[in-house]
């Protein structure tokens, strides 16, 4: 905000700047009607200046200026450098990752040295008492979490609910109760929210990164699969217990308002206990009170969490929840058609009607859609969507809706949007409407909605492929500049796409930079993408000094496969690999080293395949070497392949050979029958 | 996995024409052809095949640069070089097999990028090209013959070049011949005015042209994958859905809420925030948490954690004074209204608050005080100040 005020009054600064310029350059009848004042000060428009000469003298409101608006013009003026990592990963040159594994574990290691250094800290306050920093500096001193009353009264109880001590808060309801002592009411509601927050369990330590990874591979699962879910919430989450202690306090409150049951009925849901949630609700009508609105939200979704009810007869419910909503006053919040349509997705098919409905409805009241509303859409009309069959183009709806919006966070699901609709983009092969997402991201401050590192690669890998997939080779390229590495760090299979848009457009020259990039972001040991690199290589002729680049590059992911061995990995040389490695060096004449990799075939125990060895045996013809040629066909005998026939009669037709050569070339052959028959014995019995 | 790949492998020599054509059925085809034999299945080709199935122009538009780079007169000639490259290519593979008839296609298609995979064709292409110019050049000079027949001296060029290239040469002179006859009647057409007489091939290089920026907004090319599973009139009936369609997102809603009774202002009743509200707002403001993007924002980050000295944005940096105004720093003569309006204890004052106007470092109440002190001082001091017959109050 402050930001674009900043820049509008740079704006404004410069234009006056002009004015005053012109003003004095300028013949002195030419005196601006208008001038420029800032923001909403609206300036009555003075007529006639120009007769009287006295301009009437409008003072500008005073411009307030958010202590970070320098900092914050000045931020804006840096864009994204596209050769180098993230700002967030700069740090020592050795240690800036270069592949998403790398980053993610920098980030962790970051982030648990904080950590740690803030818990060394806080356990033990003693030993930093000494203020060095002058202004203080309140946030680098030690927070004290240790309670300070000692007795027994119920500021200590509020105190220690401040301090979110479950246990002890508890304990000291409880001696308060046998002292006699009467807790007030207030007191005993915020006892009840901190236990029905935390479900009566003491709260993890504010370690926020870890939770919220946890909270992550929930979510994750959640996308996966519904019934995994709720098996991975019961186990990281924690469950509601009967006769829990906030059960226990709630029944011996003497009396309670709306908002003691509301905070059960919330913590009951919150903690996947719907059918005593649904129970208390009814106690609270009957006690004539009223649930506000977060509670009806969490009744909705105990609604669709209970077990035993069909879609139709939970969507009832919901509906009979909504109308009783209405019949009380209460009014609806974003949170309540969200988590309606959240629900809804658990119905697949049959919540698409009711999720639009819905969905009207709440344009209709007015109340404006956040970016998760949108998320939930999509992952209903287009999650268990099967390709064969029609699917919906709703999303062209909502993209038309949204181009151009800016958001702000409402709800906690809103950064999950950009990357359902990627994955909707990508499903429908639709790179307009990807270029349309695209360029909703980048819309004011709307790529913070992007969401963690793991969303942002989802994102971009989805958006990436289908580039490859769909635009012109030269485009494609220009993006692959552009996103690599300075936004996200390729998956293998994303450059596997770009390899394969390369070929598609006949730009096979390329392939050397991209291994080189590839190798870079921590793609050596994969096979498949090596195996691609190669076949694209090998399998056509190319002109010379291609040829030499080749083979570079195929020496280079020879090296690759060797160096494995020192780090003990099981070497595995794929035949195919091998293949293209000793063709790439045939061709870029490099015959010593082809000539090596036919030894790695028999030490691999590998076969090597026919057009490689009539390959060799053009070569060898090339440097007229019989004795060359009488090795190709010796290999061939040693692996028994049936080319052996057609090489040895080639050595016969095309090369001068001596007698005893040619005895040894007869040998060979029988040989290889023999050995045949001998194999063929060896499976018979 | 091809069904279609043997059926349209014995039109291959009508696909040599589909630049010409325009035909939308032949460069299909021909792309099926190009995916087949590698064995491994592109998707980029569905997507192609599906665009130039919707919408021959779309294809054009992927590959346009030759044609949008050259003029209208010099047009044909890369139809020229094409076909008689792709006759070479047919020529040189003495195989016949399979993957060289797709290789000649698939020079044909990429007409942008003629990288070839052989290089010897290319240097080929080239001269062929540069022989072609130079020939184009000459119709231009000679005076134009009303005949059909063409200049001797053309055709006397045309078989040179028929010469000079390695393969069929009597073809290679027709084709040529052909094209440069062509030339010549559409010259002579537009010489004419006769617009309506401009052979196809120059039209459809015209359009080319001109529909290569917009054909990508026209189309949507939404279900490609479908496409190949034979379902053509299922695309068909999609592309007409997205346009007539009505939006999803407006129709028959709930009816449950009332406009009215929702945005009605109910009396909000102020209460400390609850636990759970003070955790949503948490959760809220981590949902567009993302890593720092440069060292501003991180010294934005420091500001607000307190760790940075706040950078200055005014004079008052760093000077905490309850927010109030720099008028209530330097009139402070509204805080004389006690004393007396004229005389010694009215001059003095009158020079304490000037002097206290001008002093940056006191706050506003601190002033306040100071004038306080010297009020209580006069009260104490009221007797002496009778003695001496001055009057205060």
């Amino acid at each position: 905000m402050a930001a674009i005020a900043t820049r509008r009054w740079l704006r404004f600064r410069c234009k006056l700047c002009l004015t005053l310029a012109g003003q004095r350059a300028g013949p002195c009848g030419q005196t601006p009607s208008c001038r420029f004042y800032s923001g909403s000060a609206t300036v009555p428009k003075v007529e006639g200046a120009n007769i009287t000469g006295i301009e009437e003298v409008a003072i500008p409101k005073k411009k307030t200026w958010d202590k970070v608006a320098v900092l914050q013009a000045l931020a804006s003026t840096v864009n994204r450098d596209i050769t180098a990592a993230p700002y967030a990963f700069q740090d020592d040159p050795y240690l800036i990752p270069t592949s998403s594994v790398e980053s993610r574990s920098f980030l962790l290691a970051k982030k648990s040295g904080e950590n740690a250094a803030k818990f060394i800290i806080n356990s033990h306050p003693k030993y930093f008492q000494k203020d060095i920093a002058e202004p203080h500096i309140p946030c680098l001193m030690p927070e004290y979490f240790e309670p300070q009353i000692e007795d027994i009264s119920e500021a200590a109880l509020r105190e220690r609910i401040k301090l979110k001590k479950v246990k002890a808060s508890v304990d000291m309801f409880d001696q308060l109760l046998q002292a006699g002592t009467t807790v007030s009411l207030e007191t005993s509601n915020s006892l009840l929210d901190l236990l029905c927050y935390y479900g009566d369990k003491e709260p993890s330590s504010d370690y926020h990164f870890q939770k919220s990874e946890k909270s992550e591979e929930l979510e994750e699962a959640a996308e996966e699969n519904d019934e995994k879910s709720k098996k991975a919430d019961h186990q990281f989450g924690v469950t509601w217990r009967a006769k829990n202690n906030a059960e226990r306090i709630f029944a011996l409150m003497p009396e309670k308002n709306s908002h003691s049951y509301c905070t059960m009925i919330r913590g009951m849901v919150k903690h996947r206990a719907p059918v005593q949630a649904l129970n208390l609700y009814t106690e609270l009508l009957n006690n004539r009170l009223r649930a506000d609105v977060y509670t009806f939200n969490a009744l909705i979704e105990a609604t669709a969490l209970s077990v035993n009810e069909n879609m139709e007869d939970k969507w009832n419910n919901i509906l009979e929840l909504l109308k009783q909503m209405a019949a009380q006053k209460v009014k609806p919040n974003l949170q309540t058609f969200n988590t309606i349509l959240k629900c809804l997705r658990r119905f697949h098919a049959f919540g698409r009607l009711p999720a639009l409905q819905t969905f009207r409805e709440m344009k209709a009241i007015g109340i404006e859609p956040s970016l998760a509303t949108y998320h939930y859409i999509i992952q209903l009309f287009y999650h268990h969507e099967n390709p064969s069959k029609g699917s919906s183009l709703i999303i062209y709806d909502i993209m038309n809706e949204l181009t151009g919006q800016k958001f702000s966070p409402k709800d906690p699901d809103d950064d999950m949007f950009f990357q359902s609709a990627m994955r909707a983009c990508s499903f429908l092969r639709d790179l307009e409407l990807a270029y349309q997402v695209h360029g909703l991201l980048n819309t004011g401050d709307n790529w913070k909605f992007i969401g963690p590192d793991h969303r942002r690669n989802f994102y971009y890998s989805r958006f990436f492929s289908l580039l490859c997939l769909m635009e012109q080779i030269d485009v494609t390229l220009k993006w692959y500049k552009d996103l690599i590495p300075s936004v996200f760090f390729p998956h293998s299979q994303t450059l596997i796409d770009l390899l394969q848009a390369l070929d598609v457009a006949n730009r096979l020259e390329m392939i050397p930079q991209i291994w080189k990039d590839s190798k870079e972001y921590g793609h050596i040991s994969r096979n498949d993408l090596k195996e691609e690199v190669l076949m694209l290589m090998a399998r056509d002729q190319h002109p010379p000094e291609l040829q030499v680049a080749f083979a570079d590059c195929a020496a280079d992911i020879k090296s690759t496969y060797e160096s494995q061995d020192a780090r003990q990995i099981a070497p595995e040389w794929p035949a195919n690999c091998l293949n293209y490695i000793a063709v790439l060096f045939l061709r870029a004449g490099r015959t010593q080293e082809a000539w090596k990799m036919l030894g790695l075939f028999k030490k691999h125990n590998k076969i090597p395949g026919n057009e490689l060895l009539n390959e060799f045996m053009d070569s060898a013809k090339a440097s007229s070497s019989p004795a060359q040629a009488i090795e190709i066909v010796k290999l061939a005998s040693a692996f028994s392949l049936p080319v052996c026939e057609g090489l040895t009669q080639r050595v016969m037709a095309d090369f001068a050979i001596s007698q005893e050569q040619k005895e040894a070339l007869g040998n060979l052959t029988s040989l290889t029958s023999d050995s045949d028959s001998d194999s063929d014995s060896n499976e018979g019995k | 996995m091809f069904p279609r790949v043997s059926a349209i492998l014995p039109l291959r020599p009508l696909s040599r024409f589909l630049l010409c054509s325009g035909g939308s059925e032949a460069p299909a085809a021909a792309i099926v052809l190009l995916g087949a034999p590698h064995g491994t299945v592109r998707y980029r080709i569905w997507a192609l095949l599906a665009l130039t199935k919707n919408n021959a122009q779309r294809y054009f538009g992927t590959n346009n640069v030759i044609y949008s780079k050259k003029d209208e007169q010099s047009a044909p000639t890369p139809e020229i070089s094409k076909e008689t490259e792709s006759q070479e290519s047919v020529k040189e593979n003495t195989k016949k097999d399979l993957l060289g008839i797709i290789k000649s296609m698939k020079i044909e298609l990429s007409t942008v990028n003629v990288q070839t995979t052989r290089p010897s064709s290319r240097r080929q292409l080239k001269s062929v090209e540069a022989t072609i110019g130079r020939l184009q050049k000459a119709p231009e000079g000679v005076p134009k013959k009303r005949t059909k027949s063409l200049n001797p001296e053309l055709v006397a060029a045309a078989s040179a070049v028929a010469d000079f290239l390695p393969f069929d040469k009597q073809t290679t002179k027709s084709e040529l011949l052909r094209q440069l006859q062509q030339h010549e009647e559409v010259s002579k057409a537009q010489k004419d005015g006769e617009r309506a007489k401009i052979s196809v091939s120059t039209i459809i290089s015209d359009m080319k042209v001109a529909k290569s920026a917009t054909s990508r907004v026209s189309t949507r090319p939404v279900h490609q994958i479908q496409f190949d599973e034979g379902t053509d009139n299922y695309m068909g009936q999609k592309t007409d859905d997205l346009k007539k369609r009505k939006n999803m997102l407006k129709g028959k809603r709930l009816n449950i809420f009332d406009l009215k009774a929702v945005t009605e202002e109910a009396p909000e009743t102020e209460t400390a925030p609850s636990l759970w509200e003070v955790e949503f707002a948490k959760q809220l403001a981590a949902v567009n948490e993302q890593p720092l993007q440069n060292g501003f924002a991180e010294m934005i980050q420091w500001t607000k954690d307190g760790k940075l000295w706040e950078f200055p944005i005014n004079n008052e940096a760093g000077f905490d004074d309850d927010g109030s105004e720099f008028h209530e720093h330097v009139f402070l003569d509204k805080h004389l209204k006690d004393f007396p309006k004229q005389g010694p204890i009215r001059h003095f004052m009158e020079l304490v608050t000037c002097g206290l106007s001008k002093n940056p470092y006191l706050s506003v109440k601190q002033k306040i005080e100071h004038i306080e002190w010297f009020r209580n001082y006069f009260n104490e001091k009221q007797d002496i100040l009778k003695e001496s017959g001055i009057q205060f109050n």
